[in-house]
């Protein structure tokens, strides 16, 4: 077998581009599918620690209008007998800017069984209750904190105000970014005297919320891994495509490699060597390069987690509020799932081989023919296999037709890879139709006629990785649009509900006088206050059926004023723009897509929401779009919030007159009424921050959707320096026949260029239709709004023109190599063939 | 050593099947040499590539060192291919990746018979030497056919099938490499097969036998 093995791997040696290949292509494809399952597992551990706390696990208890919660509230509450705990949250800066949370607990009244309470830290009780107090730390924060995981136990890091942090203690278990210390050492460290944030009680220990207060079962809280399992399956499903396209390297590489080894293979076969043997060898010998890809991969991988974590951090923060960690944590389960797909992978590319291989007659092994007359079987299989894959995507499509908006997000994944593959499995025996045609047609240019000939005869070798380049090619289009499209959406909608110039975030009990003060102001021409609360959603009525639910949602009060109105965007009216208005501002609701989409609401709908007297039905008048929210929101005029759910003030548009001096308003605010620096932003900034959070919330599709393509890239012209001997092999004969090498090389160009051309632009629809699976399909099911399809054809010639250009570079180092070749050595080279 | 009875052997085509071999019976002595000459088509390389197990006949019997090859599941016949045969072809088939030395050998070692010694000897006896580390594509046509006839050779195998050994080569390199096979042959003592259509190949052999259409003429096995 070791003879068997090292007389296979000799092969390499003497093409070692074949070898770099096929190593390429598996480290591409490990890489970036071990990146993206690095990142999950990163983001899916953090939550589980998150989860592990009291976040979703615990009841909780605020203020019905929002005021702050006081420990004589809790004292009063718990001598009433009412099991409740007191928390206080607030955020601290540590000395490199990294906002930290920080938790203030009572450990005697929480809820045992909570894992707060142990937090997987050993020491005493008194230690953590008592000066100087503990702080419980994840080891993941530590950066933050400039401190080491050796010297952090016992450690006491200053943050940027100056405070000083109880001694460090370390609790693994804890959320990334979170501190958690006893309630008396974190209210000295926020100075927030005697205020508490909230209540939290074991979840069903009461049954009902004390007047004046509400209470949020933990059930109806949704975990940051519910919220975000949608945002994962996106990125699983490119690293999926990545991986798919790297294996496509793998097997063009390996079907090259066998090829050529097909003489070796006949003369091993005569010499003694089984065929069972063979194949058992050729499988060692996968297995050997898949440890070497895949391990590599897998590393490569990890670095790559690195590079692109801090952004999926921030967008999983800023999109679903879900707080990552910005270390890598990898169970050993990653290690070996990213080997086993690897491996697995490769199985799958190399088996059609090995197949093939292992079923070849002895006696016609060697011969080239026997081997191409199988590309014809290829061709007619995968026309078959195409067929299957468009049924099933269209049954999907079908299927998904008659389901409400929203759903089968799998499906919508389905439709899109069942296109994908359809399509891929299409392009070479339509391209071998092609190309059959038109050697017909020029039967009277014989130049022509043979290059297109020979065109076919480079169709067994060249198809793998035109497959490739047309799955990336389509992907990177229908990304791109739909990223693109998002921004121009998303930058339309900031401008239209983004009306004031300036904006007030003051605490809820200044508004009052904040109003009455700018209602004498002369440059201030409307003011715009907005109300947040939150309430559960007990029942729908639809003209066809009435159903209970408990469903949390978040209730947002706007002014509908003059200016606001006329370009607050909606998506659906019951009548016209004008009624739903009107309606709106006699106390019917407007819903957000999110929830129409998940509800399956319409205009003329009715809710019924848990108020604090009793509960409210009302009817919606409209839907509108909400991009960025995860939340269900009902949205009602502001005065009619206040007045039916008692919810407080939460910020306050300012509209100006033209030539208003803008700084003298700001500084008169500030001034009368105590406002901190940032309790008024500016339009602009609002906008920037937005837009600066778009932007990273792409970040990693777009990082991602580049390297697929450049790995597609990667396989054509790998593929084709690949056979570039061969290639001059064929053209010499036409040179010695008297064709120029400049016309040879010329056409050489022509050949492959035409290829990237006609693969490119039949990416174009395909790129278009995964556009529509992404927006009206899986954007929907995904994140519950559906976007405009927009195009963009500056995008997608950029994206022909790299097709075609890699092509043309492929092509061109092989001619290049044809033009300066001496006639001996080409001659020579036709003899050896 | 080797010994056919009978053997008939037919192949499919899509014009309708053809008859390669008929009723053929022969029998070689060990350390006995063979001639088989005949026209293209009559049947030569088939009647090799039974011999060698690579291919089985439709009818009729053939035992090699012994063993009935129909009998044989194809790893059994790999592993007397391995160990009992040598074979050379026009075409040499050498590995193109292997270097000279690793090329002579690789199936010495596949039968697990690797003698460094006898592995030198054959290297100078096929005026080889100092060219162990180059690729075949780096050596003349002799000399490529020189190293195919040392690989046979290199696990002292019973019995040396060879096709056509020196149909790829000029007069005079055809007569130098004849020679060395004969003589290599002569000192392993092995039994010797051998396929051609050149009377100067067949002269040296202690028997020729013709086969015409399929059949063996003059057939004294």
């Amino acid at each position: 077998m070791t003879t068997v093995l090292t007389t296979l791997l000799s092969h390499y040696r003497r093409h070692p581009g074949q070898l770099v290949m096929l190593l390429l292509g598996l480290w591409v494809a490990s890489a970036l599918w071990s990146g993206i399952q690095a990142i999950n597992a990163t983001a899916r551990d953090s939550y589980a620690r998150a989860d592990a706390l009291f976040a979703t696990e615990l009841d909780q208890l605020e203020r019905r209008d929002g005021a702050t919660l006081s420990r004589d509230e809790y004292h009063a509450l718990r001598q009433a007998g009412l099991p409740v705990s007191p928390l206080l949250e607030g955020n601290v800066v540590t000395q490199d800017g990294t906002r930290l949370t920080l938790i203030g607990i009572d450990p005697l009244t929480l809820p045992s069984e909570n894992a707060l309470g142990q937090a997987g830290t050993s020491s005493s009780l008194t230690a953590f209750l008592t000066p100087p107090w503990q702080t419980r730390v994840a080891p993941d924060a530590l950066t933050a904190l400039g401190l080491e995981r050796g010297n952090a136990p016992g450690a006491t890091p200053t943050l940027a105000e100056g405070g000083k942090l109880p001694p460090l203690t370390l609790s693994p278990a804890l959320p990334p970014n979170t501190l958690i210390m006893d309630i008396a050492a974190a209210a000295r460290l926020l100075a927030s005297g005697e205020a508490i944030t909230r209540l939290v009680a074991a979840p069903g220990a009461l049954t009902t919320a004390p007047p004046d207060y509400t209470l949020t079962r933990a059930t109806s809280l949704a975990s940051p891994g519910q919220l975000t399992e949608s945002f994962h399956l996106n990125l699983t499903a490119l690293g999926l495509l990545a991986l798919v396209v790297g294996l496509f390297i793998v097997q063009a590489a390996l079907g090259l490699a066998l090829e050529q080894r097909l003489g070796m293979l006949r003369t091993l076969r005569v010499l003694g060597v089984s065929g069972r043997t063979l194949v058992a060898a050729l499988s060692l010998e996968l297995l050997l390069l898949g440890v070497i890809g895949g391990l590599t991969g897998i590393a490569s991988g990890v670095w790559l987690a690195r590079w692109l974590l801090p952004d999926v951090a921030a967008t999983l923060g800023s999109l679903y509020g879900a707080d990552v960690g910005q270390t890598l944590s990898l169970p050993w389960q990653y290690w070996m799932g990213g080997l086993a797909v690897s491996l697995g992978g490769l199985l799958l590319a190399g088996s059609g081989v090995l197949w093939r291989a292992a079923r070849l007659n002895v006696l016609s092994l060697g011969q080239m023919q026997a081997w191409r007359s199988g590309f014809r079987r290829q061709l007619t299989l995968m026309s078959i296999a195409g067929g299957l894959a468009a049924a099933i995507g269209l049954g999907l499509t079908l299927w998904l037709a008659q389901q409400p908006p929203g759903d089968g997000l799998l499906a919508g994944f389905g439709v899109v890879a069942a296109l994908l593959l359809a399509s891929a499995l299409w392009l070479p025996p339509l391209m071998a139709l092609t190309l059959k045609g038109l050697t017909h047609l020029a039967r009277r240019r014989p130049l022509t006629q043979w290059a297109l000939a020979d065109m076919q005869l480079q169709l067994p070798r060249l198809s793998l990785a035109m497959m490739a380049l047309l799955v990336a090619l389509a992907t990177n289009l229908g990304v791109g649009s739909m990223v693109g499209g998002f921004r121009v959406t998303f930058l339309d909608w900031l401008d239209q509900r983004l009306v004031a110039p300036l904006y007030i975030n003051a605490p809820a009990d200044q508004y009052d006088a904040i109003d009455t003060w700018l209602a004498d102001r002369p440059e201030v021409s409307e003011r715009l206050l907005t109300r947040r609360s939150e309430t559960t959603l007990l029942a729908i009525d639809t003209p066809d059926e009435s159903r209970s639910l408990s469903l949390a949602i978040d209730l947002y009060g706007i002014t509908p004023g003059e200016s606001l109105t006329p370009h607050w965007p909606l998506l659906n009216t019951l009548d016209d723009r004008p009624s739903a208005w009107a309606a709106f501002d006699n106390g019917a609701v407007f819903v957000n897509e999110q929830l129409a989409t998940a509800e399956n609401l319409s205009p003329g709908d009715r809710l019924t929401l848990r108020a604090p007297n009793g509960n409210e039905t009302l009817t919606i008048t409209a839907v509108y779009p909400d991009y960025g929210n995860p939340s269900g929101q009902v949205l009602m005029a502001s005065h009619q919030l206040a007045a039916r759910f008692e919810a407080p003030p939460s910020s306050m548009g300012l509209v100006l007159h033209e030539n208003a001096n803008v700084e003298a308003l700001r500084n008169a605010l500030t001034t009368r009424f105590g406002l901190s620096n940032d309790a008024i932003s500016d339009q602009r900034e609002i906008k920037r921050i937005a837009t600066e959070i778009f932007e990273r919330t792409f970040t990693i599709t777009r990082a991602l959707n580049v390297l697929t393509l450049a790995v597609a890239s990667l396989a054509l012209l790998a593929s084709l320096l690949a056979q570039a001997r061969s290639r001059r092999q064929q053209l010499a004969p036409l040179w010695a026949l008297g064709v120029p090498r400049a016309q040879l090389a010329r056409l050489n160009l022509a050949q492959l260029g035409g290829a990237a051309l006609a693969t490119g632009l039949l990416a174009i629809p395909l790129g278009i239709a995964i556009t529509w699976g992404l927006v009206a399909v899986i954007n929907v099911a995904a994140f519950g709004w559906r976007l405009p399809l927009h195009l963009f054809p500056g995008e997608m010639a950029v994206t022909l023109a790299t097709a075609v250009g890699v092509a043309l570079l492929a092509a061109a180092l092989p001619a290049l190599r044809f033009w300066r070749a001496s006639p001996r050595a080409l001659l020579a080279e036709e003899t050896h063939q | 050593m080797l010994e056919f009875d009978q053997v008939h052997k037919t192949y499919a085509t899509p014009q309708g099947p053809i008859r390669v071999l008929k009723d053929v019976t022969l029998r070689l002595a060990p350390g006995q040499s063979l001639a088989l000459m005949g026209e293209s088509g009559s049947g030569k390389s088939t009647l090799l590539h039974l011999a060698a197990g690579l291919d089985l006949p439709d009818q009729g019997t053939i035992t090699l060192a012994g063993e009935g090859l129909a009998a044989l599941a194809e790893p059994a016949r790999a592993k007397l291919r391995r160990e009992q045969l040598g074979l050379v072809f026009q075409q040499f088939h050498l590995v193109p990746s292997l270097t000279v030395i690793d090329n002579l050998r690789l199936q010495a070692r596949l039968a697990r018979r690797d003698d460094t010694a006898w592995t030198a000897h054959l290297l100078e006896r096929l005026g080889l030497h100092g060219l162990e580390k180059r690729y075949p594509e780096q050596l003349s046509g002799g000399q490529q056919q020189r190293l195919a006839i040392g690989r046979a050779l290199a696990p002292r195998p019973a019995l040396l099938l060879a096709d056509e050994p020196t149909g790829n080569l000029d007069e005079t390199t055809a007569s130098h490499v004849l020679e060395l096979l004969l003589s290599l042959v002569h000192e392993t003592q092995c039994a010797l097969l051998v396929v051609t259509h050149s009377p100067q190949v067949a002269a040296p052999l202690d028997r020729c036998l013709r086969l015409s259409h399929g059949s063996l003429l003059d057939a004294t096995p």
